[in-house]
């Protein structure tokens, strides 16, 4: 291969078609870019050295390494170029030169910050996945999406300010930005660099942005937001806080309270959101425990999670794209007019929910099982218990009440082709990935093949009886708890609403508190003023009485004045006297 | 079609294309509006008693799997987890808790569609063809008086 395209990084391919794309006016010649930028990026990444600096470079006395693959980045930086292809196709009935090249662009950039060497680089591809990727809530168009554009981009930009801020400490510290484990949370700049990966990894108290974007996104928006930016910090987190302890605990409660408020949302594309915090605790605590199985289910589990979340995210996009709207409230029934969408849509649901011979089966368990090699009853009870809430709202209430349930009465067209193409090129990879290696180095060993700890991960045995046993015996008797409560009527039903979430906190208190202040500095300020002039009108109408061509010294009473300066001296010179003689 | 016509060719003696017509019909969507595979792939949901057969059939699906589970010799790492039945049960509750919650949580949490004052409408790419409601008409976005 060339010397130039051995140093490509695929990421920065990924964003230089981006870039054209946007300027590129004919319609099929931008998506087939879109298309094969992704293609030629999975050659070169699979003709990479791996543990070799391809590309490095020396600016302002910092060393950067701009592309690198290991082990680790590997999975998440084929991840993502499957996800980018996939978005390609499945954008390909829209004509949108804004959106194509900024969801290319976004991609890049995600792959672009996993193939690099050092801080530095980190930060500036980090930053660009910010600001390429506010372009897909706003592709929507609406002045709420606008809205909630805005305050998307101020938390993404805070993350990046926060790892800059970080990056100066780790800097001044140890003179070195290569991308480094950081054991102690309390190293200068480590916490800082922690915060800011944990927003984009959106952190319980710090999820709200994800919640609050997502599902505002347009029906294309939605599908590239899902891939990228969670699995980046994912990514970011395996490679730099592995073993921390505290990601242990913040991932099982990632994990657990998702889940509630999944159960009560409306709108679908929301529930999703939800299911991907909850879906990103799996990994996080998964990196917390930090042994080779457990690092080993956190890279597997991203990648089947991009496959499978992306899918779902897929279907709800055809399901808005025909009918104009998620809410489950205004939906049901629509298994009649789509059933393509319909049986991709339970490929994701079941995948999501670990059944077995689906990918979360074979990937989920790595991480149950490194928690309790571990010894941590309470994590792996959490962990249990939230994956029995997936099932709730992903693997059921997304289909069942779009698909199944009450029928709406909605009578759509099936979605377009290419939306159908791409969710079944997800489906298809959902599935391949979740079957027994019946032909060595298919299956799930092929997935098994590339994690970073290849070999933990080839003697790790995901089909045994124990497990399927198990692992059925949930989901059957979760199953039939759906089914029980809905023949007793008591499951809650579907209704219109907004739920409260930690955003109340910025978007209600904190602009009740902005509003109250400006009506208080609205009285005060005024006040404030007419105190100071009060004040000074006051003292310069003293002056002007005093010194002013019409004031007293100037009235010509100036002899009455002598007199009475002389008399006071007089008496000052007596006074003295009076003190000196005495 | 009369009687008489052979069946391979219709009433002006053109021959029947019986395979490319089934392929036809086969996403031809009906005057109802429902898609031919949805009957291939989903009419089982709509025989009848269907709730109950899946009741019936769950319930007895998760029996058998603890009954199983009883001649099974597990070795989990924690030995409460070897406990019969200990998945399902765990599974039922851990559903049925956080199912039952969603009652007072919803009661709680749920606040009127234009709380924030963006209900907003659909976005600018879905289908311009979509079926559109009286309620469609008139959308109210955030920051609208």
């Amino acid at each position: 291969m060339p010397a130039f395209l051995t140093a490509l990084n695929p990421g920065w391919l990924l964003i230089l078609a981006g870039i054209v794309a946007i300027f590129l006016p004919m319609r099929r010649i931008r998506q087939s870019i879109a298309i094969g930028a992704p293609l030629v990026g999975v050659a070169l990444l699979a003709l990479a050295d791996q543990n070799v600096n391809h590309l490095t470079a020396s600016v302002l006395g910092l060393d950067l390494v701009l592309y690198r693959v290991d082990g680790l980045s590997f999975v998440f930086g084929l991840a993502f170029l499957i996800a980018a292809l996939l978005n390609a196709i499945y954008a390909w009935h829209t004509d949108d030169r804004v959106q194509d090249g900024m969801a290319l662009a976004y991609g890049g950039a995600a792959i672009a910050a996993a193939f690099c060497g050092d801080l530095m680089t980190l930060f500036i591809f980090w930053e660009i996945t910010a600001v390429t990727s506010v372009f897909m809530v706003l592709g929507a168009g609406t002045r709420a999406s606008y809205f909630a554009s805005m305050r998307y981009l101020g938390v993404q930009i805070l993350s990046g300010v926060l790892l800059l801020a970080g990056i100066a400490y780790v800097y001044h510290d140890t003179g070195n930005i290569g991308l480094q484990v950081f054991e102690d949370l309390a190293a200068p700049g480590a916490l800082l660099i922690f915060i800011a990966f944990g927003i984009k990894a959106a952190f319980p108290f710090l999820h709200n942005w994800l919640q609050d974007s997502y599902p505002k996104a347009s029906v294309v928006g939605a599908v590239v937001l899902s891939a990228f930016t969670t699995k980046l910090a994912v990514y970011a987190f395996a490679r730099m806080f592995p073993g921390q302890d505290s990601l242990i605990w913040i991932g099982a409660v990632m994990t657990c309270f998702p889940v509630f408020f999944a159960v009560i949302e409306n709108d679908l594309r929301k529930v999703l959101a939800y299911s991907t915090n909850n879906q990103i605790g799996f990994m996080i605590c998964a990196i917390g425990v930090g042994t080779p199985l457990a690092l080993n289910g956190a890279v597997a589990h991203a990648f089947a999670d991009i496959m499978f979340k992306g899918l779902l995210f897929m279907s709800m996009g055809a399901v808005l794209y025909r009918t104009g709207t998620t809410k489950a409230s205004e939906l049901g029934g629509l298994y009649r007019s789509m059933p393509w969408t319909t049986i991709f849509c339970l490929v994701g649901a079941i995948s999501i929910s670990a059944m077995p011979l689906f990918s979360a089966f074979v990937t989920k368990s790595m991480i149950l099982s490194a928690v309790a090699h571990a010894g941590l009853p309470i994590i792996w009870l959490m962990l249990m218990f939230a994956s029995a809430g997936v099932l709730e709202h992903s693997g059921i209430k997304i289909p069942y009440f779009a698909f199944f349930g009450h029928d709406s009465g909605k009578r759509v067209k099936e979605a377009p082709f290419n939306m159908l193409l791409a969710m079944g090129m997800a489906a298809f990879i959902s599935i391949a990935i979740g079957l027994p290696a019946v032909i060595p180095g298919l299956g799930y060993e092929w997935l098994y093949n590339l994690l970073p700890y290849r070999e933990e991960a080839m003697n790790y045995q995901p089909f045994t009886f124990d497990h399927i046993l198990t692992q059925l015996q949930l989901l059957v008797l979760a199953t039939f708890a759906f089914v029980l409560l809905k023949r007793f009527g008591v499951y809650p039903p579907e209704k219109p609403g907004t739920i409260l979430d930690t955003d109340w906190l910025y978007r209600k208190m904190g602009f009740g508190m902005a509003q109250w202040a400006g009506t208080v500095w609205g009285k005060v300020g005024p006040a404030m003023t007419a105190v100071f002039f009060g004040l000074t009108g006051r003292a310069y109408d003293r002056i002007e009485a005093a010194f002013s061509p019409r004031g007293e010294l100037a009235r010509g009473g100036l002899t009455g004045a002598m007199a009475v300066w002389t008399a006071a001296l007089l008496g000052l010179v007596l006074l003295l006297a009076f003190i000196t003689v005495g | 079609m009369s009687n008489d016509t052979p069946e391979t060719r219709d009433t002006t003696g053109r021959f029947l294309k019986r395979a490319a017509e089934k392929a036809h019909d086969l996403h031809t969507v009906s005057d109802e509006g429902v898609h031919p595979m949805a009957k291939i792939l989903f009419g089982w949901t709509e025989t009848k008693h269907i709730g109950a057969i899946m009741f019936w059939g769950l319930g007895l699906l998760g029996a058998f799997l603890i009954v199983l589970d009883l001649f099974v010799n597990r070795h989990d790492y924690f030995t409460f987890a070897n406990a019969t039945g200990f998945y399902g049960l765990y599974g039922f509750a851990a559903f049925t808790f956080v199912v039952l919650m969603g009652w007072p949580l919803g009661n709680l949490l749920r606040r009127g569609e234009n709380y924030y004052g963006d209900a907003g409408g659909p976005p600018a790419d879905v289908d311009p063809d979509r079926p559109q409601g009286p309620a469609d008409a008139h959308p109210t976005y955030e920051g609208d008086e």
